[in-house]
């Protein structure tokens, strides 16, 4: 009997018992749609926040030089213990940068983590959770702001230690509304501020603002916060191509200027946008495994159904199993019947999971910015998995079918 | 035609390959059943020779064997003792897939109550033991065809068993005997399900297959039915009885 036949008469019984076949399949179609849906949701939060968050937080062609790492899940407890020991990033390592990166677009500071929340207030007008950043004036190069109002931070507002703020649009626009905020004065952690300009609006990411910050030199954020906290220096080269010859380049010189031998590890963190997605992706790895064995046990009852079902068929058939084995059909060829018809059914179910997966991920991806997307291998997992739940549970049934006496199946009616 | 003595003598040697001429030998053929203990001794010791060509009707009343025997030369079953030659093979030393291979090739079935695949048209019912002989689909229904046009129903191939006559569909079944080409039809009771007009149609179409080579052998209680055959054998508590040519026979049964 050739594979052909046995798959187009498994074909010819499933279309024979539609409804039933659907119902069969349910178990395998919920499970499989909820495999699909979220494996892409989470592998669309992941696009989204490599294409997003990542280039909005670091920025892009940039990396930067950190005290400690930025993905730090994926360290033991004696890893941890040698970060924080390591030195702070201090003005000097910014120089030995700066001098081995001339043709740099940006070489700028920045306070390190974590950054201070504050409120701001105006003429009576508080709002809170406002961000205090105090860099360089580089940095505003690095984060490709845009000033909407107003002057952006300069090196003589950093050396001169000016009392000066930059706002972003969400916090500009809560405190002053319709009135012109340049030129005011803010009080912000007890002392008083001047608004010098206002950035253009970044947008939002997951739902987070990325206007709501105030910008203020380094210096002055050092007035308040103090000298001895640990810095972040940010690289801003012309292309992506350059990155990672110029990381090559700055490890050298600090590693140089830090009087490290051959044999020691860095005790400084070079890290691209790429670790923040790193970050997250450790964070989702594990619902990439927990998922799997979620739906697994939804596969297992639907797999159980099917072997039910198909034992249901063997006795339903029987007088058909006898003629087919008085017509010379072998044992093999009845059970290789029964089982391919198993494996055809769960296939069948998986692929209707995919689809309704498939659908409902394009609804996610049309109704939120999440870029919801079905990977070929979530794809094929979901497909072997009705397969193999096929085999699983079509083995016994088809066993069963294959050992019957002919003379008494052909009796059976 | 062959003589009692000379069947004698090829049912007699015991271990022996028959002669090329003779289809079926059986010698001291036996099966027993264990009902729940009890153990039915349904054939004793069966000698049978049957020789290519012939026509040959299996007699006997109900719990005589008949059946059994049936099963036993349609290798449906295995025999408890005794020697089954089929074309000069042991058929009851095989294993189960070779059986099915015998059942595929050398035999075709024509049984009382037809035993058509319900869904299946009757194109695909008479496809079906080449599907098992792995016959490519082009030539399948090529020869499926082929033999419904013998039984006159090349008009109703694509109709289901349900949607046929009794007649039709014991015609259908012989199309389906015969796509093989086996070495005998054996036919159980092929008219214990049809009215006289249809039964006395269906026993013409035997009659032609008979009257062109092909081996026929056909267990029936009905005597009249019988008396198409040209040799009768009548089995007896799991034993033959007697075994005639239709002359003898008829004037035992005071038939013309």
């Amino acid at each position: 009997m050739q594979y052909r036949d046995v798959i187009a008469t498994a074909l010819g019984q499933i279309a024979a018992n539609k409804l039933r076949s659907f119902f069969t399949l349910l178990g395998i179609i919920v499970s499989v749609t909820f495999l699909i849906a979220v494996l892409a949701i989470i592998q669309g939060m992941n696009v989204y926040v490599q294409d997003n968050v990542a280039g909005a937080m670091i920025g892009t062609n940039t990396f930067q030089v950190r005290r400690s790492p930025i993905n730090i899940t994926r360290f033991a407890d004696d890893d941890l213990d040698r970060i924080a020991r390591r030195p702070i990033i201090s003005k000097t390592d910014a120089a030995v940068v700066r001098e081995v990166m001339p043709d740099a677009e940006a070489v700028s500071m920045q306070s390190g983590w974590p950054t201070p929340i504050a409120d701001v207030t105006w003429r009576g007008r508080t709002v809170g959770d406002a961000l205090v950043l105090g860099v360089t004036a580089p940095y505003q190069t690095v984060q490709d702001y845009r000033i909407a109002q107003g002057r952006p931070l300069t090196d003589i507002d950093e050396e001169e230690r000016r009392a000066v703020v930059v706002l972003g649009a969400d916090l500009a626009e809560k405190l002053f509304e319709e009135v012109d905020p340049v030129g005011k004065d803010v009080r912000l952690l007890g002392e008083w501020f001047t608004v010098i300009g206002v950035n253009a609006r970044k947008g939002q990411v997951l739902g987070q603002s990325f206007d709501g910050f105030v910008l203020m030199p380094l210096s002055r954020f050092e007035m308040i916060y103090g000298r001895r906290n640990t810095t972040t220096v940010s690289v801003k080269v012309a292309s992506a191509e350059e990155v990672a010859p110029a990381m090559a380049r700055v490890e050298e010189a600090l590693r140089v200027a830090r009087h490290l031998r051959p044999t020691q590890d860095s005790n400084f963190s070079l890290e691209t946008s790429d670790a923040l997605v790193d970050f997250w992706r450790t964070l989702t790895r594990v619902l990439f495994a927990i998922v799997p064995a979620i739906v697994s046990i939804g596969i297992v009852v639907g797999g159980i159904v099917i072997m039910n079902i198909m034992l249901m068929s063997v006795t339903e058939r029987t007088h058909e199993i006898g003629i087919r084995k008085a017509m010379g059909a072998r044992a093999r060829d009845i059970e290789r019947q029964f089982l391919v018809e198993a494996i055809v059914l769960a296939t069948l179910g998986g692929l209707l999971g995919v689809l309704s997966g498939w659908s409902m991920a394009s609804a996610v991806a049309a109704a939120s910015p999440l870029p919801a997307r079905v990977t070929t291998w979530s794809v094929v997992l979901a497909l072997s998995l009705g397969a193999g739940v096929g085999v699983a549970f079509g083995v016994y049934p088809a066993r069963r079918a294959a050992r019957l006496d002919p003379i008494s199946a052909m009796r059976a009616e | 035609m062959s003589t009692t003595a000379e069947r004698r003598a090829v049912v007699s040697t015991p271990g022996a390959t028959p002669d090329k001429d003779w289809v079926i030998v059986t010698r001291g053929l036996k099966r027993e059943y264990d009902m729940g203990g009890e153990v039915v001794r349904a054939l004793r010791g069966v000698d049978i020779a049957i020789r290519r060509n012939e026509y040959v009707a299996i007699m006997g009343p109900s719990g005589s064997g008949k059946s059994t025997l049936m099963n036993l030369i349609g290798c449906l079953d295995t025999p408890n003792g005794g020697e089954y030659w089929l074309n000069g093979m042991l058929v009851s030393k095989m294993s189960d897939d070779q059986l099915a291979r015998v059942r595929n090739k050398e035999i075709g079935f024509v049984f009382q109550t037809f035993n058509l695949l319900p869904r299946a048209t009757a194109l695909h019912n008479v496809e079906l033991p080449l599907v098992y002989a792995g016959v490519s689909s082009d030539e399948r229904k090529r020869r499926a065809k082929a033999a419904l046009a013998a039984v006159q129903l090349d008009n109703r191939m694509h109709h289901r068993p349900n949607e046929l006559s009794g007649g039709q569909r014991q015609r259908v079944a012989i199309a389906r005997a015969l796509v093989n080409e086996p070495s005998i039809l054996l036919a159980d009771e092929p008219t214990g399900n049809l009215d006289s007009a249809t039964s006395t149609e269906i026993m013409k179409v035997f009659e032609e297959l008979a009257s062109t080579g092909q081996t026929v052998i056909m267990v029936t209680h009905e005597p009249d039915i019988a008396a198409h055959a040209r040799r009768v054998v009548v089995l007896r508590d799991g034993l033959v009885a007697s075994d005639d040519k239709r002359a003898t026979f008829k004037q035992q049964m005071g038939l013309p």
